[in-house]
């Protein structure tokens, strides 16, 4: 496999990894947290790094992923204090514990090799730079195959926890009364986003990771009504943005990961501009909404020029 | 010794940080009633509901539902929030939102099959917005909400019924509707309890009643409990005409 192609597909697959939980993250309005998880993983990233030698190592994933899932007890347990309010928990943890990793970071603690511009938006290149050669084949970058693990648990999860996820997304009070733990199910899925922020991470920095859970997501929930349909599309547009953002990235010579975070920017105001054009068509052909059905103009009675 | 009671509560007392919302509430709901809770705004009508089933922790206090913890009879409590407590926006169609009702019975791996799938029509029929079965619930009006919620609490079968605020912008039309479905339940031996907050329909949707403004002021019957007298203490107002409001 050409390093250019193990390159594209590590980015593909880790922007379907991410996008897939992003569609819970976008319905829960939880964008935010991910954010933090984003940051407060450093720290988790660098030790671990310093244990294991290997970015990719499955045991940094889940200690780092740890430390992310700090940042999501923490702010809760600081939110029930009811002394803080909104996300402002959130915010008082996250920073302390990036700052922590930029300071291990630049003290080079235990001879980890990450610069500051890696940590904000991650090296793709870097991260493919591992093959994975047998018997003097290459079968693209080991990290390849961590990123698709990390997407086959995340399909794994959410197939099994569907009704629950759905359920305590979007009606927390009524999946408590049914007997169901939302808590519990919260904890779950918010440590399913740390794994995925975590793996991301090399491949898309702490900053831009967000722009790969929540911009396909935030796009196909404005352009599809179902929850399989917004899970289906949000892994296409999520794909398709990487190839193309790998494309950009790949003639201008820039960061993969901006390539793709600009290209999601770049959907989702397509997409928005569609849905309000959409509803202006929609209220200028039905302009009596509330009054009842047969008083409704004939929609072609509107456009007797198109017959 | 006396007739069953659907839910009792036992000196439930909570509050939101240091600030008490509920008191040393004692309430029994007699089976097969309609029970109305009315008071005052902040009263702590829609956190008694949430207390009873533990969605907010009590401080002190205890609730059961026909004379056993709610753990136990879990399958026999539908429980409706309010409609303004969740996201229309969400990608579901009503007969998704409808069929939620089945999953408390199907625990983790069963996935909705035949019965699921009957019960789910027969709630929608119920309440009759079967014709809307394959809508996205954004573009439903407030009185089809609710009549969605109610529809999923009925897809759970349920012997009693907690209701916050079921009437909150409705339409006359499914307002009637949402009624009829709450005296057919009555007149199988099934209970209703809904936070209400229009005085003057008390006496056409419920038999019984509670007033409650942080305490329990009175619980009874309609004919007993909900007196001019009653009503004045719970909503603390002094002067005849403010009362002749409320009550029309």
């Amino acid at each position: 496999m050409s390093f250019a192609v193990g390159v594209l597909l590590l980015a593909i697959v880790t922007a379907m990894a991410c996008a897939l939980p992003g569609v819970f993250v976008v319905l829960r309005r939880s964008s935010m947290l991910v954010d933090a998880i984003g940051h407060a993983v450093l720290p988790g990233i660098v030790i671990g790094y310093a244990l294991t030698r290997d970015l990719g190592s499955p045991l940094l994933i889940l200690g780092a992923a740890l430390a992310g899932l700090v940042v999501v007890l923490g702010a809760e347990w600081l939110g029930r204090t009811g002394l803080l309010t909104g996300d402002s928990p959130q915010g008082l943890i996250f920073p302390a514990l990036f700052a922590a990793g930029v300071i291990a970071v630049t003290l080079n603690f235990g001879n980890v090799h990450l610069d500051t511009h890696a940590v904000l938006v991650g090296d793709l290149n870097l991260a493919a730079f591992e093959q994975w050669i047998v018997g003097g084949v290459s079968f693209g970058p080991t990290y390849l195959y961590v990123m698709l693990a990390v997407l086959a648990g995340n399909i794994a999860f959410i197939a099994i926890m569907y009704r629950h996820l759905t359920v305590t997304t979007f009606d927390p009070g009524f999946a408590s009364s049914i007997g169901i733990r939302t808590g519990a199910v919260q904890t779950a899925f918010m440590f399913l986003v740390s794994v995925t922020v975590t793996a991301a991470f090399h491949a898309s920095g702490a900053i831009l990771v967000l722009a790969l859970v929540v911009v396909p997501a935030a796009t196909a929930h404005l352009l599809s009504r179902r929850l399989p349909a917004t899970l289906l599309l949000a892994v296409v547009i999520a794909a398709g943005g990487a190839a193309a953002g790998f494309g950009l990235a790949y003639v201008l010579d820039a960061a993969t990961s901006a390539g793709m975070a600009v290209f999601y920017g770049l959907l989702f105001a397509v997409a928005l501009a569609i849905v309000k054009v959409r509803e202006r068509r929609r209220h200028r052909q039905r302009p009596t909404v509330a009054g009842p059905s047969s008083q409704l103009p004939h929609p072609h009675g509107l456009h007797p020029h198109r017959g | 010794m006396s007739t069953p009671t659907a839910a009792r509560t036992r000196s439930l007392s909570v509050a939101y940080r240091s600030t008490p919302v509920l008191r040393n509430v004692d309430l029994d709901v007699p089976e097969g009633v309609v029970l109305g809770i009315v008071g005052p705004n902040g009263a702590g009508k829609s956190t008694l509901l949430k207390a009873m089933l533990g969605l907010v922790r009590p401080l002190t206090g205890t609730s059961e539902f026909f004379g056993r913890p709610l753990s136990q009879v879990r399958q026999r409590v539908a429980y409706m929030p309010q409609s303004a407590s969740v996201d229309w926006d969400f990608p579901a169609t009503v007969s998704g939102v409808v069929g939620m009702g089945t999953y408390g019975r199907l625990g983790w791996l069963r996935r909705p099959g035949r019965t699921e799938h009957e019960a789910t029509l027969r709630a929608l029929e119920h309440v009759g917005i079967a014709d809307l079965a394959e809508r996205q619930i954004g573009e439903l009006s407030g009185g089809q909400r609710q009549r969605t919620f109610l529809a999923r609490a009925l897809a759970q079968h349920p012997d009693l019924l907690l209701m916050d605020e079921p009437f909150q912008g409705v339409d006359a039309r499914s307002q009637q509707a949402i009624v009829a479905v709450l005296h057919a339940m009555r007149s199988q031996g099934r209970t209703v309890v809904l936070v209400h907050h229009d005085l003057a329909t008390v006496r056409d949707y419920c038999d019984h009643v509670a007033l409650l403004n942080e305490r329990l002021v009175a619980a009874g019957p309609v004919g007993e409990a909900f007196t001019r007298e009653n009503v004045r203490t719970t909503y603390d107002v002094t002067d005849t005409d403010a009362l002749a409001d409320l009550l029309t």
